[in-house]
């Protein structure tokens, strides 16, 4: 029986279905919605920079995370309040569009929302906080363009020296200590695959491959793929060799109509076979004699076909993974092949090398071919435990994804805090200028810039207040370029040390951060439905795998 | 006793009980949508069970998501949603409408008097206002050229009570510009020929309007071309993989030979239609350097697309129907369902045809076409929310333009109808309800009740000028929507209306400045509203408002009896 039919009902509860929550008003609504994006917020905060924390993260599956990039540790906690949900996605945001800053994105968000919060206790509406807050991230976008470092317009994204110096900091917050190992071998892999055109750079392009054992000096980088998987045939090693690939998988043609074999008498069955048998030479010789000495399969390889193939010394190759077998495609320059048959010369691709080599007790397939201009290029990862490959790998994800952000927009601005003590230096000036009662929410725009400097050096143990405040003297007397060196614990120009980020991702960092803490002072009323029913997630159903 | 002739688990509410509760959750539902009215109105976030997030400031929306319980509110709720579905907007002010009618009836039914005195008045009142509405709106001329300006101002006046400004300022062009875009004479609009298109992908000021064609899914073959210029459009209804025969049939083969022949015989037949495609590209293409598109609403298979790929012929299979006739529209030609007479007059042209891959979605852009008659939206955002928020609003929008193209007539907005209207109904109406009534009994809709024409004089005398007070109680509920925005822009009501009224009862027609709080002339600011978004509200108000003030009972079934609870 619904609740309050006999009784008088008033408000918007007794309409709702049983179950509804409903939340409205400053209090209930807007200060609670800050206060979990806070919450969030500190959370990914400690792991922000080259000394943050990680984060031992255990998913529903019980999969094990131990990390400190935002992106993943914010996707892997199933956030359920929905303010704190929209920060969430502005950070997934931010990893779909550039692939890095994720953490910038939710920590200034919710350092901003922290400000609103204050300013609402003063008394300000959060519409006139939302008005201050759209022209304070107007206006640190202007900054952003000034600060941009002259020359940095200009690159080449072949020159390694170049690509390390963008990528240092992105990969040195992921994996300190271990960036110019890393940023080398994934300034390598990009700059091979790098097409004629970098702006068409293609992230899919850079492979990962990880390999239990050894350690990160092992790690190398191969022109062309590795695969996961051994040769289906006897023969383990070729090279300069042409390459037939075939999409359908190596078999007969069948019809799409089921067909039926008519067969009278064991004879026939024997004669059946073997003119099957033959079909299939005949089909093997083709290809042989098309020069291939490498058969890929997308598909089924019958048992009886390998044999065949052996006898025309062709190495096979079995790749399932439709998208994998593009790659291939692609790394050797060869075009699929929708039914076995004699190949065109101009489907063939080729490749240096095809070998099975055992790392770490694991059988690989390594496919090199070095001339490939716009080919494929994997990094061969090594480590220890699986957690430090996935780490690894995450950080050489975002090296990568650096490298595409900076083949279409090489601007780079200051590193080590410098160009958010400058943007807070500069919009809080702007602050002084404005007469409205938003003032003082740029005002605290503003202030929120202090967050990264102050986290930095928290996260090295440094005295925050006494870092700020240096950087303030040296950025008023006009060093506009003074950021932490976190090593030694001082303020130092950047240049020095060599600390740059690229413009795009501080520029869609902050821009998703003010649009999520816009979104979140906007709301004043949440209505939650009833959690969905089925089976709890802590308790996975029994025969779910923990991956 | 009337409960003896129920079901024992039946509830029952009498007289006044039943009246309150239906006032009480008219007044609700006011209470929950108010917030929302007008470009200064705050947003509701509704989390679904999943614990999705849905960020929206449309009554509509909100009333469709929020699963009301309650009878009175599922009624009101209703009427709202008939509201959209004619014209589009107006959803909160219906609701809000429909309260504030509730809550000045309840001042009066507590004085002690009959609801159908007052519904007599509303229905008065409904008539005059209508007629008011009649005069006081703003004729539009239409003709081949419509003004633009006045488009452009109707459409922002919607859009910004769904959005921030500067988005919607930026929507509002790209909403005038696709209706416009759609427009053909003499013929009536049909919006679905504007195609809404998210990507999840950069701001949501990114949003643009493409002349041309946008479809969520890109060729399925990795040698097509990614990107072509001066492309010719095949656009086609036609099979061009092996379809299995409605028979059970079978082959029977005893060699390999024998079933190699086979497969070939099997798809000889989709092989010669895409021969006739490819023939055709040959025949268009040859000796320039322009290219060849097929998009097909019906499947391609592999060794079909593999064929066309070879030929350099970019192919999408699986189109939307919709997006089949947008096509034809967009870029010209004829749509066909058989390949056996293909000529070069059914194709279409396009400019540039290119793929956009974000992550594992494809989106196909057909773009650079003569003459569109039919366009995309293409809305971008980071997230979902903000895209189906935009989405929502440029419906609204879209809906706006069209109403406005088809009523030839806008409304001045900022609360200037509203205020004028009321004082119009004060000042010149009221005083002659008695006559007014007169002039109804001799109308058809006395004469149906021709049978009670006595009685009903008889209480119209008796009632006299009593029904003077349900044309006022209208006269005030109409001020609610002008109050709301006042209360949104955190304004003070009783200043807003004294200034107003004032203002109108001088002669000076004006609306409420949201930012100020002074008396503007909406004719000024561009603010404008739908014509027939108002007549909806109007018509629709005080229909609700009577039947539920007419309510006097109550009664809820009881629970079967059959199933043990």
């Amino acid at each position: 029986m619904a609740p309050g039919f006999n009784i008088q009902p008033y408000g918007i509860q007794s309409m709702l279905k049983e179950g509804h929550k409903h939340l409205s008003g400053l209090d209930e609504a807007v200060l609670k919605n800050i206060d979990a994006c806070k919450q969030l917020s500190t959370i990914t905060r400690t792991s922000l920079g080259p000394n943050g924390m990680n984060k031992m993260v255990i998913n529903h599956l019980d999969k094990l995370f131990v990390t400190n990039d935002a992106a993943t540790i914010v996707n892997e906690l199933e956030v359920q309040h929905p303010a704190a949900k929209v920060l969430v996605l502005a950070g997934k945001a931010q990893q779909e569009e550039i692939g890095d800053g994720a953490n910038l994105t939710i920590s200034f968000a919710g350092e901003i929302l922290q400000g609103a919060e204050e300013l609402i206790r003063m008394g300000l509406h959060p519409s006139e906080i939302i008005s201050g807050y759209t022209k304070a991230i107007n206006k640190t976008i202007e900054i952003l363009d000034e600060l941009v470092e002259k020359g940095s317009e200009t690159m080449d994204v072949r020159d390694k020296e170049q690509v390390i110096s963008r990528m240092r900091a992105a990969v040195a917050s992921k994996q300190f200590g271990q960036e110019d190992t890393i940023c080398s071998l994934v300034a390598d892999a990009c700059i091979q695959v790098c097409p004629k055109n970098p702006a068409n750079f293609n992230v899919d392009n850079v492979r990962v491959a990880k390999l239990l054992g050894g350690g990160l000096h092992n790690s190398t980088v191969v022109r062309g793929m590795v695969l996961k998987s051994d040769t289906v045939g006897t023969i383990k090693r070729i090279e300069k060799a042409k390459v037939a690939v075939f999409a359908g998988g190596v078999d007969t043609s069948a019809t799409e109509t089921k067909g039926t074999v008519l067969i009278h008498t064991a004879e026939q069955l024997e004669n059946y076979s073997k003119t099957e048998e033959a079909k299939v030479e005949e089909l093997i010789k083709a290809v042989a004699e098309s020069g291939a000495k490498v058969v890929v399969s997308g598909g089924s390889c019958r048992l009886f076909s390998n044999y065949k193939f052996l006898i025309y010394r062709l190495m096979v190759l079995k790749i399932s993974s439709k998208f994998e077998l593009r790659r291939f495609c692609r790394t050797t320059g060869a075009v699929a092949m929708l039914k076995l048959g004699q190949p065109n010369p101009d489907d063939l691709g080729y490749v240096d090398s095809v070998s099975v080599e055992e790392i770490g007790g694991v059988r690989v397939t390594i496919v090199k071919n070095e001339e490939g201009g716009n080919s494929v290029a994997t990094v061969v990862l090594r480590g220890s435990t699986d957690s430090i490959l996935d780490d690894l790998e995450r950080a050489v994800d975002d090296g990568v994804n650096t490298y595409k952000a900076m083949c279409r927009d090489s601007r780079t601005v200051p590193g080590a805090a410098a160009t958010e003590i400058e943007l807070a230096k500069r919009v809080k000036e702007f602050s002084f200028k404005e007469t409205g009662l938003d003032q003082y929410a740029i005002a605290k725009f503003a202030e929120s810039f202090e967050m990264v400097p102050r986290t930095l050096s928290e996260n090295a143990g440094l005295n925050a207040m006494e870092i700020i405040s240096s950087l303030y003297a040296e950025h008023a007397s006009g060093n506009t370029k003074v950021g932490i060196d976190l090593e030694e614990g001082v303020c130092k120009d950047v240049s020095t040390i060599g600390v740059w980020d690229l413009h795009v991702t501080k520029f869609f960092a902050l821009k998703y951060a003010a649009d999520a803490a816009c979104t979140v002072l906007r709301v004043d009323q949440i209505i939650m439905a009833k959690p969905a029913g089925g089976p709890r997630r802590e308790q996975p159903a029994a025969g779910m795998d923990d991956d | 006793m009337s409960l003896r002739v129920l079901n024992p688990n039946a509830e029952v509410l009498n007289k006044s009980a039943a009246l309150h509760m239906n006032i009480n959750a008219a007044k609700g539902l006011q209470d929950v949508l108010k917030t929302n009215l007008g470009p200064k109105g705050t947003i509701k976030m509704l989390v679904g069970g999943a614990g999705d997030i849905k960020l929206t400031k449309d009554g509509n929306t909100l009333l469709k998501e929020m699963q009301i319980q309650n009878p009175t509110a599922i009624m009101i709720a209703r009427t709202a949603v008939a509201q959209d579905d004619i014209s589009g907007d107006g959803t909160t002010s219906t609701v809000i409408f429909i309260g504030e009618l509730m809550k000045q009836s309840e001042r009066y039914i507590d004085e002690g008097m009959h609801p159908r005195v007052l519904v007599d008045g509303f229905e008065i009142a409904k008539k005059a206002t209508l007629q008011f509405l009649e005069k006081f709106k703003t004729p539009v001329v239409m003709g081949d050229e419509p003004d633009k300006e006045i488009l452009k101002m109707v459409a922002r006046t919607t859009v910004r009570t769904k959005l921030y400004e500067s988005l919607a300022d930026k929507l509002t062009d790209i909403i005038v510009n696709a209706v416009l875009c759609i427009r053909k004479p003499e013929e009536a609009i049909d919006l679905f020929m504007v195609e809404i298109m998210h990507m999840r992908h950069k701001f949501d000021v990114d949003t643009r309007l493409v002349e041309g064609l946008v479809l969520d899914h890109g060729s399925r073959h990795p040698d097509m071309k990614r990107r072509a210029e001066n492309c010719y459009i095949l656009t086609c209804n036609v099979s061009l993989e092996y379809e299995k025969s409605e028979i059970n049939a079978g082959f029977f083969y005893s060699n390999a030979e024998q079933r190699e022949a086979m497969v070939a015989a099997e798809r000889r037949s989709v092989d010669e239609r895409v021969k006739k495609i490819i023939e055709l590209k040959n025949k268009v293409c040859s000796g320039n350097d322009s290219n060849f598109v097929v998009i097909n609403q019906k499947g391609i298979d592999p060794p079909s697309l593999d064929m066309l790929a070879r030929e350099g012929i970019i192919a999408l299979r699986r189109a939307k129907r919709r997006n089949m006739e947008r096509l034809v529209l967009a870029c010209g030609g004829e749509a066909v369902n058989s390949v056996d007479d293909l000529t070069p007059e059914c194709l279409g042209w396009a400019g540039l045809v290119y793929e956009h891959v974000l992550g594992e979605e494809k989106y196909t852009f057909v773009e650079n076409v003569k003459n569109p008659s039919s366009c995309t939206i293409l809305i971008k955002g980071p997230n979902d929310h903000t895209i189906a928020q935009i989405k929502d609003a440029v419906r609204d929008g879209l809906r706006a333009v069209k109403n406005t193209i088809e009523d030839e007539s806008v409304v001045l907005g900022a609360g200037a109808f509203e205020v004028a209207a009321r004082q119009y109904l004060i000042n010149e109406v009221k005083k002659t309800v008695q006559g007014v009534i007169q002039n109804l009994m001799s109308s058809n809709y006395v004469l149906f009740f021709n049978y009670h024409l006595h009685i009903l004089m008889v209480m119209l005398i008796n009632s006299k000028q009593r029904a003077q007070l349900g044309v006022e109680a209208f006269a005030d509920a109409l001020l609610v929507v002008l109050k709301t925005l006042a209360e949104n822009s955190g304004l003070d009501t009783q200043d807003v209306i004294i200034a107003l009224t004032g203002e109108h009862d001088r002669g000076n027609v004006v609306g409420l400045s949201q930012n100020t709080g002074e008396p503007i002339d909406p004719q000024m600011e561009g603010i404008f509203d739908n014509y027939s978004v108002k007549r909806q509200i109007i018509n629709s108000g005080p229909v609700i408002a009577s039947q539920l003030l007419l309510v006097d009972e109550v009664i809820r079934a009881g629970r079967n009896m059959r199933k043990p609870t």
